[in-house]
């Protein structure tokens, strides 16, 4: 069904590749060359879309880790990627400690904090947990804004991001950083689904009892999702924050999370595909509400509601949740998985 | 010993008001297993609309109230048809993730039709302050603690007598044998929305009526799930106790600890307390522990 008509296995690492047939390699292959040739045609403004559109994925990709494979739900996920965006700012801006070496450490504090609020997902699930990571979010802003080595309320600068002596300053340079280390992530954690970890994972998230009566350490396996997850939410922020150079935990809010959460409900939960499509879905309809139709209305009809531009990214974005729940509950990887069937299958769809 | 007192007052009114809030969750998950994240903003929105009954519209108290409890009516009746209605039989995480869709387009509503996102609502009680021995309190506490009680005991009465909250709670019971009966499930759960969003818009109104209409709103929402962690999440006896405990820790310890640590501690102490209790005793003080089977 997934694959062409023909396509047969003599060993088993054939079996196992992830590009399969000829035809795979050369669309791989043009997609990365596509991919790593865009700061030549898009401008400087979608470019920084791009880039926001990368951190984004990398942070999506470990809340689907958490969520979408392990089961375990976290509405808390923006103040994971904060712990990583101040980490590196404190670091690199204050310590003036090299780029690499605050990027690993935001990762590994941002998965430590995620481990200690993990712990209690040992006992419960569900909504509990759900709560218990909202929690974890006001509990994390909350230190943040008032620990004075973050810059509190007021906020912190943070440098460019600089390997051996070159520094990321433009657009286009960051955009390489953060497009080679999103690859690099997707890579991973598509090989990481498929291993053992990866089927504990997804065992403990069909039933997590069943799971341990068949000899998964669930406890382990959770608590390893967690640290997952908010790893790369670590390294989303810290990203995030030589690319923004200015952090303020405005940036961090409950409706970002809630926003990640939708990101991987739409682009369908426990899919490698699911969080890219939902990334690019939501960041670039909220660019062109928020950056081109919002202003253009507001231009065009002088009557517009004073809160009609505030209003309209929010509500906009509940509804599309909640139409995605109701109507495709498997998201849009489902449906491009259908797309790709339709198209191998015509004209003999039956 | 004033100080001390004062603070208890204004605590277990809070507190009265999480556990109103805290009720209406208790009521949506006994009922339908649906985890209502979307009550902080439930509550904003029902502040709003009484806002616009009293000042935009200029309403008197006694036509405003009831046009908010029908609005309130209307907006849980509306939650249900049209969003939870086709998730029935989902997994939690559907559920969960509905309500937060719903939250966030509520929120966007409210920034849409009241921009300034400040506003106070008109006093509804008598500001004289009383004195209790040694301490001097805003009589409104006074007023929002009797308000509570009232409408628990009304809940109560309507849950012992009235067919639909007997059949409400026949469905916390056993949803199959509800079914098997003939009782409308579905009803059931539409009702129980409607009640939910209903207390949670008094609740509102209350709070609204001492501090103000703001975004703070939408966490004492979320504050009120601690209330429902410490209770239990089944429990309606545990949400009238631990909502006072919840307000109590608040304004006592918010009063005592801000010296002693960083400013604003007040409104992080039930998150706190959220953590240590899903660490101890995860079901709550009078939850049921869930035992689970393959």
């Amino acid at each position: 069904m997934n694959l062409p008509c023909g396509t047969r296995n003599f060993t088993y690492a054939e079996d196992m590749a992830i590009l399969r047939t000829k035809t795979h390699w050369v669309m791989f292959v043009i997609l990365l060359i596509l991919l790593f040739t865009l700061p030549l045609y898009l401008s400087n403004y979608w470019l920084s879309v791009a880039n926001l559109i990368g951190i984004t994925l990398i942070a999506a990709i470990g809340l689907n880790i958490l969520v979408g494979y392990c089961g375990q739900l976290s509405i808390g996920h923006a103040g994971f990627i904060a712990v990583g965006a101040y980490t590196t700012a404190i670091l690199t801006g204050r310590f003036e400690l090299p780029f690499l070496v605050g990027l690993i450490c935001a990762g590994v504090v941002a998965g430590t904090v995620g481990l200690i609020f993990g712990i209690p997902s040992v006992r419960v699930k569900g909504f509990y947990l759900a709560i218990t990571t909202i929690a974890a979010q006001f509990i994390i802003i909350w230190i943040i804004n008032h620990w004075e080595i973050t810059g509190g309320f007021i906020g912190i600068e943070v440098p460019y991001a600089s390997i051996a002596g070159f520094e990321f300053r433009s657009e286009a340079s960051q955009f390489f950083l953060i497009m080679v280390i999103a690859v690099i992530c997707i890579f991973l954690t598509k090989n990481l689904t498929r291993t053992k970890v990866g089927r504990a994972f997804i065992a403990v998230r069909d039933n997590d009892l069943a799971a341990e009566v068949m000899g998964v350490n669930v406890l382990y396996y959770k608590l390893l999702a967690f640290f997952i997850g908010c790893f790369l939410a670590g390294i989303a922020g810290a990203l995030l924050a030589h690319w923004i150079g200015f952090m303020n935990t405005e940036q961090f809010s409950l409706t970002e999370s809630i926003l990640y959460i939708g990101m991987i409900i739409i682009g369908g939960l426990g899919t490698s595909l699911g969080p890219i499509l939902g990334v690019i879905f939501i960041r670039i309809l909220q660019q062109l509400l928020t950056a081109q139709l919002v202003p253009y209305l507001e231009s065009t009809f002088n009557m517009m509601p004073a809160g009609f531009a505030t209003g309209v990214t929010p509500m906009l974005f509940g509804l599309v949740i909640v139409l995605f729940l109701v109507l495709e509950p498997r998201g849009l990887a489902h449906r491009w998985a259908l797309i790709k069937s339709a198209y191998r299958l015509w004209p003999f769809s039956y | 010993m004033a100080e001390l007192l004062q603070y208890t007052i204004t605590g277990i009114a809070v507190g009265m008001v999480y556990a109103l809030i805290a009720l209406g969750f208790v009521l949506i998950w006994k009922s339908s297993g649906v985890a209502n994240l979307a009550l902080g903003q439930i509550v904003l929105i029902s502040s709003w609309f009484t806002y616009a009954m009293l000042v935009q519209a200029e309403f008197p108290l006694w036509l405003g109230f009831p046009i908010t409890i029908i609005f309130a009516l209307f907006l849980g009746w509306a939650i249900e048809r049209f969003a939870l209605r086709p998730l029935i039989a989902q997994p939690i995480l559907a559920l969960i993730t509905v309500t937060l869709g719903i939250g966030y387009f509520i929120e966007g509503v409210v920034s849409f039709i009241w921009p300034w996102s400040v506003d106070a609502l008109p006093r509804m009680f008598p500001r004289e302050v009383i004195n209790i021995g040694p301490a001097v309190i805003s009589q409104e506490y006074v007023w929002v603690v009797g308000v509570c009680i009232l409408v628990f005991v009304l809940l109560t009465l309507f849950f012992r007598y009235h067919k639909m909250g007997i059949a409400m709670r026949a469905t916390a019971d056993d949803q199959m044998a509800v079914q098997a009966c003939g009782i409308p499930v579905t009803r059931v759960f539409s009702w129980s929305w409607m009640f939910a969003c209903v207390v949670a818009a008094i609740g509102g109104i209350l709070i609204s009526s001492i501090g103000g209409i703001t975004y703070g709103l939408v966490e004492t929402g979320l504050k009120s799930f601690s209330v429902v962690i410490l209770g239990g999440l089944d429990s309606f006896i545990g949400a009238i106790v631990a909502g006072p405990i919840i307000g109590l820790a608040e304004s006592i310890g918010g009063g005592y600890l801000t010296p002693l640590v960083w400013a604003g501690v007040k409104d992080i102490i039930p998150f706190i307390i959220i953590i240590i209790v899903m660490i101890i005793k995860p079901y709550g003080l009078f939850g049921e522990t869930r035992i689970e089977r393959i």
